[in-house]
């Protein structure tokens, strides 16, 4: 009895889990809304869709060696790979996702793009790796009052409905509160960066409002939720022809939390850079005893002269490390007079982050020569007449299941339905866990794969059918069915699953997500038929004290 | 309650030799159209271009067909797709290929551009396009088929640990006649081998393995019980046994694939077919191949503990061919008279 309530207690748990899986949430995702692309929280069940099923475009790149041998393969590829991701604003994608493959493959993904011509471009562009000096001058500062003023004019994105429809204005404005709050609370925090927070002179203009004073000259933090606007304005023509002669704006590439809140960086330099990628011959991340892990680098001798000239003015200046327009990590400060070998001290941080930034310095100098192996793009009506065709089938698969189940077994096929209710719920539960990507061909494995889960359920009750004939109770014959169908379930269910294990071994794409459906289908169905069902055939022998005939 | 083939007692191994039959003469064809033409490889696997488009007015293929011949692309296969407003363009043939080895868009590019200048810019959309350079398609086929293999001797291994050898070989000797006669069936009806359809088939291989286990389960079972039975009645008995678990699981997945190949849509139909094709094969072979293969390696290494001799008498007997009367093989434990 207590068995029973564990049972029974268990496939709640993991119905509950299931559905807590599957439920919308909220996430902050990148959307186009009228051409622009905005952070914006929206309400989605957690299962991604694959491209064949939203549209979009796949490029698989590889090194092109037909100019000459590369010498160190990986090396190239992780380069690549670097300035590729560095990039993925510039492919205008909500979610595009950048991965290597073997050793001299990357694949990239681009849910929802149109214009695959522009995207090949940008892939293909050789990187632009460029040192530049922070600004000194409170440049941005001195001309915020006119930034202000013509951010006024343009009108701000929530106005042109950039920002989303007018629903969505309420939440911004939700965002700027919780802004001002945490810039007040972060006041009682420990890290220095902002231990002025004073905002800019000219407050409450619709850029000035965006920015708080980072830590180093020329450095400002914006919250992430105000990333999108502060990029809409700083896109704006009429602003960038405002921004101080001779200085840019540059912004992070990667987020930095403080206090809870996450946070993007915004760098003012000068617009000349000091040297660029051409002038460095190679970079090492190492450790010494007395600065710790550091990124040792080398230039050419015309850079080496070139950049102790500029060092030599710079000195406790800080130094942007930009790639392809964006600012590599924090500045570090400039010590003394550099020549031909530098070393960027990263201190106590770990070897990867040295790692990373001898990684990025290397892209910028030797650039690797890529070409597109495989490229396919599909169009966004394509996906969704393939959803369609994908839930039409499931709908009739399950519809005839259901009816051959529940005609031939009677009460115990309603029990197999119920069981196979857990099946669908687990499996779609287990594939948004894993963070897998729902795509055609994993969705017919799904299909496919509930009338293999049903096959476990014939064994059994063929089983127990058998066990009644030799003229045994029902409930010896119910436990004699599940014990003897085990072996034949288990045999079977590992043998195909081992089969789809090495289907996603050695499978790419499409064959990838069938695999990845049917072995969470396996899995699935083995509980369900084991467990679950044997468990309500349990319930029912409980409620009917074994008086009753079973209806098998 | 509802029962179909219930307590059967069908002879079925002995049609093996007409089941064998029937096995030749439907591989030979298919083997001698393979040989001298080869299969339908997708672009995915010989490097190509694949364009869909949709035209604004119903396309017209000849004029098609006419651009891209002066564009270079002489041998692109052009056809309608859903509906006449929708084309399908494949170029395939190797110079095309060697020209996608730069960059496996050009084709793409160029294909754009010849229909721009006869159509206009405007009068068609590119709905979807694909571009697989040689290499890739090149690593495919050898990961396809080293996948398919490295599956073979796991399951080997595995089926040999929870059975035995016998068990194990019989399976995958019957599973590469699945995999055989699939790739006949696809000849036939002029499928084109894809990746999905790859799938496709190394599902098959998972579902015949399936039937086969579920069959052989039973004979590991009813050896267990010590009876002393021929192999030959013993594998009889178990497939009837089976019987109604085979035919419905068989039934149902058919069911499920029925509904792939309505509502599937073209991308998936050539895969439902494989596997529809597939399941029924599979089914087969777990009676037909499985079995008299497992009777023929018994008779080669004979177990220990299996009289020898019965064996060879069964297989007399079913020589010989003179019983009409299906011979009682099931255990006399459940009473004849069963049914209720």
């Amino acid at each position: 009895m207590t068995n029973l309530k564990y049972r029974v207690a268990t496939i709640v748990a993991l119905v509950l889990i299931s559905i807590w899986a599957l439920w919308p949430r909220t996430v902050i995702e990148r959307v186009k809304r009228d051409g622009v692309f905005v952070y914006d929280t929206i309400q989605r069940v957690p299962l991604k869709r694959g491209l064949d099923l939203q549209g979009g475009m796949y490029l698989a790149l590889e090194l092109d060696e037909s100019k000459g041998v590369v010498s160190d393969k990986e090396d190239a590829i992780q380069r690549a790979v670097k300035v590729v991701r560095n990039r993925i604003d510039e492919f205008g994608v909500a979610e595009p996702t950048v991965q290597t493959v073997g050793n001299n493959r990357i694949i990239v993904e681009l849910p929802g793009i149109d214009d695959p011509e522009r995207a090949e471009a940008v892939v293909q562009q050789a990187a632009h790796l460029q040192f530049m000096i922070t600004d000194e001058t409170n440049a941005l500062e001195r001309a915020m009052t006119r930034l202000d003023q013509i951010a006024r004019d343009a009108g701000g994105p929530t106005s042109r409905g950039a920002l989303g429809d007018t629903s969505k204005a309420s939440q911004v404005t939700g965002l700027e509160k919780l802004f001002t709050q945490d810039s007040g609370a972060k006041g009682a925090d420990t890290t220095k960066a902002d231990s002025a927070t004073s905002p800019i002179p000219p407050t409450g203009g619709p850029i000035s409002s965006l920015l708080q004073r980072g830590e180093m000259p020329g450095e400002f933090y914006i919250t992430q939720e105000n990333v999108a606007r502060a990029e809409y304005y700083f896109s704006l023509p009429q602003i960038q022809q405002a921004i101080p002669p001779g200085k840019a704006v540059k912004w992070g590439a990667d987020t930095m939390s403080i206090g809870g809140q996450v946070y993007r960086t915004l760098y003012v330099v000068d617009s000349r850079p000091i040297i660029t990628g051409e002038s460095i011959n190679d970079a090492r991340p190492n450790t010494t005893p007395i600065d710790g892990t550091v990124v040792e680098f080398q230039l050419d001798n015309e850079g080496g002269r070139k950049f102790r000239n500029e060092t030599r003015k710079h000195i406790q200046d800080y130094m942007a490390i930009v790639l392809d327009d964006r600012v590599m990590g924090r500045p570090p400060v400039i010590q003394g007079e550099i020549g031909v070998r530098g070393q960027i001290t990263l201190g106590r941080r770990d070897m990867q982050q040295a790692q990373d930034l001898a990684l990025v310095l290397r892209a910028g100098a030797l650039p690797v020569p890529l070409k597109i192996a495989d490229v396919r793009s599909i169009g966004a009506s394509l996906g969704d007449d393939a959803i369609r065709q994908g839930l039409s089938a499931g709908a009739l698969g399950i519809a005839i299941v259901i009816l051959i189940m529940v005609v031939y077994y009677r009460f115990s096929g309603m029990l197999a339905v119920l069981g196979l209710v857990f099946y669908s719920l687990t499996t779609l539960a287990m594939l948004a866990g894993f963070g897998a990507v729902l795509t055609l061909p994993g969705i017919a494995g799904f299909v496919l794969s509930i009338g293999m889960a049903v096959d476990a359920n014939f064994l059994i009750f063929e089983r127990i059918r058998e066990e009644v004939d030799r003229g045994k109770t029902i409930r010896t014959s119910i436990d004699e069915g599940f014990s003897h169908a085990w072996s034949a379930i288990v045999d079977t269910h590992v043998t195909t699953a081992l089969t789809a294990a090495i289907l996603y071994q050695f499978g790419t794409g499409p064959v990838r997500g069938f695999a990845v459906a049917l072995l969470a289908g396996l899995a699935a169905s083995m509980v369900s038929a084991i467990f679950v069902v044997r468990t309500l055939f349990l319930l029912w022998l409980n409620r009917t004290r074994g008086t009753a005939p079973l209806s098998i | 309650m509802l029962r179909i083939l219930h307590n059967t007692k069908i002879d079925f191994i002995r049609l093996w030799k007409q089941a064998a039959i029937v096995i030749v003469v439907f591989l030979i064809p298919a083997v001698v159209m393979i040989a001298m033409s080869g299969f339908n490889w997708s672009i995915e696997f010989t490097g190509g271009t694949r364009i869909q488009l949709q035209f604004q007015n119903p396309a017209d293929v000849s004029a098609v067909r006419a651009e891209l011949a002066t564009a270079g692309f002489p041998n692109a296969e052009i056809a309608t797709f859903g509906s006449p407003n929708e084309l399908m363009i494949r170029v395939q043939d190797p110079t095309a290929v060697a020209q996608q080895d730069r960059a496996a868009g050009v084709v793409v590019t160029a294909i754009r551009a010849a229909l721009d200048r006869r159509f206009g810019a405007g009068s068609y959309t590119v709905v979807g396009a694909e571009a697989v350079s040689a290499k890739v398609g090149d690593e495919l086929s050898g990961q396809a088929a080293l996948a398919v293999l490295i599956a073979f001797g796991i399951t080997l291994i595995y089926l040999a640990w929870r059975f035995e050898w016998r068990f194990a070989l019989a399976t995958i000797l019957a599973t590469m006649h699945d995999i055989v006669a699939t790739l006949a069936f696809m000849k036939y009806l002029n499928l084109e081998i894809s990746l999905f359809v790859v799938g496709g088939i190394l599902t098959v291989i998972g579902y015949s393995m399936n039937d086969k286990v579920v069959v052989f389960d039973r004979v590991r079972e009813n050896l267990k019980k010590g009876r002393k039975l021929p192999l030959y009645d013993l594998l009889n008995q178990s497939v009837n046994e089976t019987l109604p678990r085979t035919v419905m699981t068989g039934s149902t997945t058919l069911a499920c694939l029925l509904a792939l190949l309505i509502f599937g849509g073209d991308v998936i139909r050539p895969f439902a077919w494989v596997l529809t094709f597939g399941i029924i094969i599979g089914t087969f072979s777990s009676i037909y191949v499985a079995s008299p293969i497992l009777l023929w390696i018994e008779r080669k290494y004979p177990r220990l503990g299996v009289d020898k001799a019965h064996i060879s008498a069964s297989q007399a007997r079913a020589e010989s061919q003179v019983e009409p009367a299906p011979r009682p093989i099931r255990g006399s434990k459940a009473p004849a008279t069963g049914r209720r």
